[in-house]
């Protein structure tokens, strides 16, 4: 281990000698992020992913439906319900198709959209019978996370379900009471009575502040995510790409200028040396992406609640990178080769992976292409974080793919790579 | 000097397969053993196979057939206890050109396993015995050639090892340069104990530098021994070069010679084409290559061939005075004469035919 450091130290000596270095690895890329960041709605949100999209089915069509649907979004106004609030511009994305419970399915697994909310035919009236209602709720969000939708769901469910119980024990109280009169000519009349209490307890609830608001003050504006919550991990991750893989370019240097030789010729396994080699490239690519993250903590900018989960994925990510690396380190055999193979590497998966723009406003085949790049199971850990509040656990898919494709491209570069 | 072998090579062999999918036969199965503490050198032209086979002797290339054994060590199965008793020293300058002096030798230090105050003190002795302690924080690519080259062999003794493996190291130095590293090998040999291996196609350095050669050619070695046993080999006889120009020389002449000068054992006559200097065409005399010497000569404008008589004479100077008579007895006009005793490059002719520098 010692020996492998002492290469990646010295690699990384030599790097940081070439003052061109800078450039690249700190001025281009937070020019690019700053622009693409404004691009996508600069500080004022935007980002493609501020809004949340919750597709819904109301099956009942009840009074009580209606009004839990509107509450959801007094609970959180960034809720927009498809495909009641689509617009001309197609906010729901819809492409105009209609809606059915298997694109909403699709469109869920494919991030298009924060969660599915059914609510069944019976809802209105089990409510205020106050029998068990099921609404089903689903999101991406791994079990034991809850987004912002969820709560605001939870919050109006809260609302909806006590106004309900105050009908029906009101309804009995009333007619337990003992009191003269205190019975119901007729059905119509228990209905009227049971209906007059929830009203008033509805608005009771509503006089009162709901228990999850997302409003925001003026002091929480930054935690909102902007459009460099998109540009920011995007070109980051673009750039950390192009970091770790000129490190091919690192090693057909070494080999022309004979160090790869020489180190060969020491008492260093030739494993170490190659290891050494990427560690420094490794290295290399979280200090670009601290780079880039940190110009958006100056910016600002919003990255949700869970650095570990960022963390997680910048590491697995530029691990991945580095596996890239020394594949294509056994293809190139010139400088102008692998310069001109990273340029075409670099420029293809980045934006196929949705680091230039999300890859939710895309078509849905070519957001299955964009997912050939390992850019995009990145970017959409990074978003599950970031736009819909993710931690660890939300991440953890993402991070298995990456580390799935890291372990073969590494085996194929070791199978391939020549010492001599 | 004792006799026990340091370095034990035994039916080492290099095979490479181009794209066309042909087979070239670089090292054709070398034997050889190298003392504790000799300068042993391997003296062959370009192309001959010396740098495949020091690359197979340091671990750099796996050899198709046979192997090494440094130190009783094999290189190729146990290649880091071989590997710690050498240092290698490249013909390329393998230098990081970014990092000074100290850097490249600080690093290098640490990959043979040095640190701390012993990576240090080993950095500046290096410093020390290569002159550049001046230096030591000057960019590399600021050097010179010569400069270059010696942190190259720096950086191979580092860690004091018992064998340096030298590849070609004063190719492309000054004069200076050069006779500052032949006396670097002297000192290594003479001061620190080490032994060498040093690969040359300069016959002069090899005879100047070692104990014994081996002089290699098509991947093989086709002599081995001191520079004395090599010259025996040749019979210790001086050459003499007779440059005749565009002359017709008659057998009678070279029977003459055979057969009247005390001796002489062998006389030919040699016409080459003449090629002009680059650069120098348009001159009133053309400036040509005579290659069958290697040297220079200076003929009249407009004369494509030249000729050359050989003789082999056990004592040349001798025997010059009857030889220069005759040739005028039968009308030719020598134009020059060259005396050459026996040496490496006479040696590597009598086997191949041919110049080293072809």
């Amino acid at each position: 281990m010692d020996k492998i450091w002492s290469v990646a130290v010295n690699d990384l000596r030599v790097s940081f000698r070439d003052r061109s270095i800078w450039l690249s690895l700190v001025i281009i890329p937070l020019v690019i992020i700053f622009f693409i960041g404004l691009a996508n709605g600069g500080f004022g949100g935007g980002g493609g992913g501020a809004r949340l999209l919750v597709d819904t089915f109301d099956q009942d069509r009840s009074d009580l439906s209606a009004e839990l649907l509107a509450n959801l979004k007094v609970v959180n106004p960034d809720i927009m319900l498809c495909p009641a609030d689509n617009n001309a511009d197609d906010v729901c994305r819809l492409n105009g198709e209609s809606l059915t419970e298997a694109l909403a399915t699709g469109r869920l697994t494919d991030g298009m959209v924060s969660a599915t909310l059914v609510i069944p035919p019976d809802f209105g009236a089990k409510a205020l019978a106050g029998e068990p209602v099921n609404v089903i709720y689903r999101s991406q969000n791994a079990t034991g996370q809850t987004g912002p939708v969820l709560q605001a769901l939870q919050a109006v469910l809260q609302r909806t379900g006590g106004a309900a119980v105050a009908a029906r024990v009101g309804v009995e109280v009333f007619e337990n009471s003992g009191l003269v009169g205190a019975t119901f000519r007729d059905e119509a009349e228990r209905t009227t009575f049971r209906q007059e209490i929830y009203d008033t307890a509805r608005q009771t609830w509503n006089d009162l502040p709901p228990a999850v608001t997302f409003s925001e003050s003026a002091e929480k504006e930054g935690r909102k995510p902007s459009g460099f919550s998109q540009s920011v991990p995007g070109i980051g991750t673009m750039y950390v790409m192009s970091t770790v893989l000129i490190g091919c370019l690192v090693l057909l240097t070494e080999r022309k200028q004979w160090t790869f030789q020489r180190m060969l010729t020491m008492p260093v396994a030739p494993g170490q040396v190659v290891a050494g080699k990427m560690l420094a490239r490794f290295v290399m690519g979280m200090i670009q992406y601290a780079v880039a993250f940190g110009f958006g903590l100056i910016l600002g900018v919003y990255f949700g609640d869970s650095p570990l989960a960022l963390l997680l994925i910048m590491v697995v990510f530029t691990l991945c990178c580095t596996a890239f690396a020394l594949l294509l380190a056994t293809f190139v055999k010139t400088e102008m080769q692998a310069g001109s193979l990273l340029n075409l590497v670099v420029l293809i998966l980045a934006p196929l992976g949705g680091a230039w723009w999300p890859l939710e406003i895309v078509p849905q085949w070519m957001q299955t292409l964009g997912h050939l790049s390992p850019v995009a199971w990145a970017m959409e850990g990074f978003r599950n974080v970031i736009f819909h509040g993710g931690g660890v656990a939300s991440v953890i898919p993402n991070v298995l793919v990456l580390l799935a494709l890291t372990a073969v491209v590494f085996l194929i570069a070791v199978r391939r790579f020549k010492y001599e | 000097m004792s006799k026990q072998a340091l370095v034990e090579v035994r039916g080492l062999k290099k095979t490479f397969k181009r794209k066309d999918g042909t087979v070239v036969e670089a090292v054709k199965g070398i034997d050889l053993d190298i003392y504790r503490g000799e300068v042993f050198s391997l003296l062959g032209p370009n192309g001959a196979g010396k740098s495949t086979t020091i690359s197979m002797m340091s671990g750099l290339l796996t050899p198709t057939e046979g192997d090494a054994c440094i130190g009783g060590f094999s290189i190729t199965n146990q290649p880091l206890e071989a590997k710690k008793l050498l240092g290698v020293v490249p013909q390329e300058i393998a230098l990081y050109p970014t990092l000074t002096a100290r850097q490249n030798l600080e690093f290098f230090g640490r990959l043979y396993g040095l640190h701390g105050r012993e990576l240090a003190a080993s950095v500046d002795e290096t410093l020390e015995f290569i002159d550049l302690r001046d230096r030591q924080k000057d960019r590399v690519d600021t050097f010179s050639g010569g400069m270059k080259r010696r942190v190259n062999i720096g950086v191979g003794l580092l860690h004091k090892p018992q064998l340096v493996y030298m590849d070609e190291p004063t190719v492309g130095v000054d004069p200076q340069s050069r006779r500052r590293i032949l006396d670097t090998v002297i000192r290594l040999q003479q001061d620190r104990k080490m032994t060498v291996l040093y690969t040359t196609h300069l016959m002069e350095e090899s005879q100047e530098l070692s104990n014994r050669v081996g002089i290699i050619d098509h991947g093989q070695i086709i002599a081995l021994g001191t520079v004395g046993e090599l010259i025996q080999k040749v019979g210790e006889e001086d050459r003499l070069v007779f440059n005749v120009g565009e002359q017709p020389i008659s057998e009678a002449l070279l029977a003459r010679f055979q057969t009247e000068v005390p001796g002489v054992t062998k006389a030919t006559y040699e016409t080459v084409e003449l090629k002009p200097v680059a650069g120098m065409e348009e001159s009133a005399e053309l400036v040509v290559e005579k290659r069958s010497t290697g040297q220079m000569v200076v003929v009249r404008s407009g004369q494509v061939k030249d000729g050359t008589i050989v003789v082999y004479a056990k004592r040349g100077r001798k025997a010059l005075p009857d030889l220069l008579r005759i040739a005028n007895e039968m009308g030719v006009d020598v134009l020059s004469v060259e005396v050459r005793e026996p040496d490496l490059e006479a040696v590597f002719l009598h086997l191949t035919g041919r110049a080293l520098r072809d």
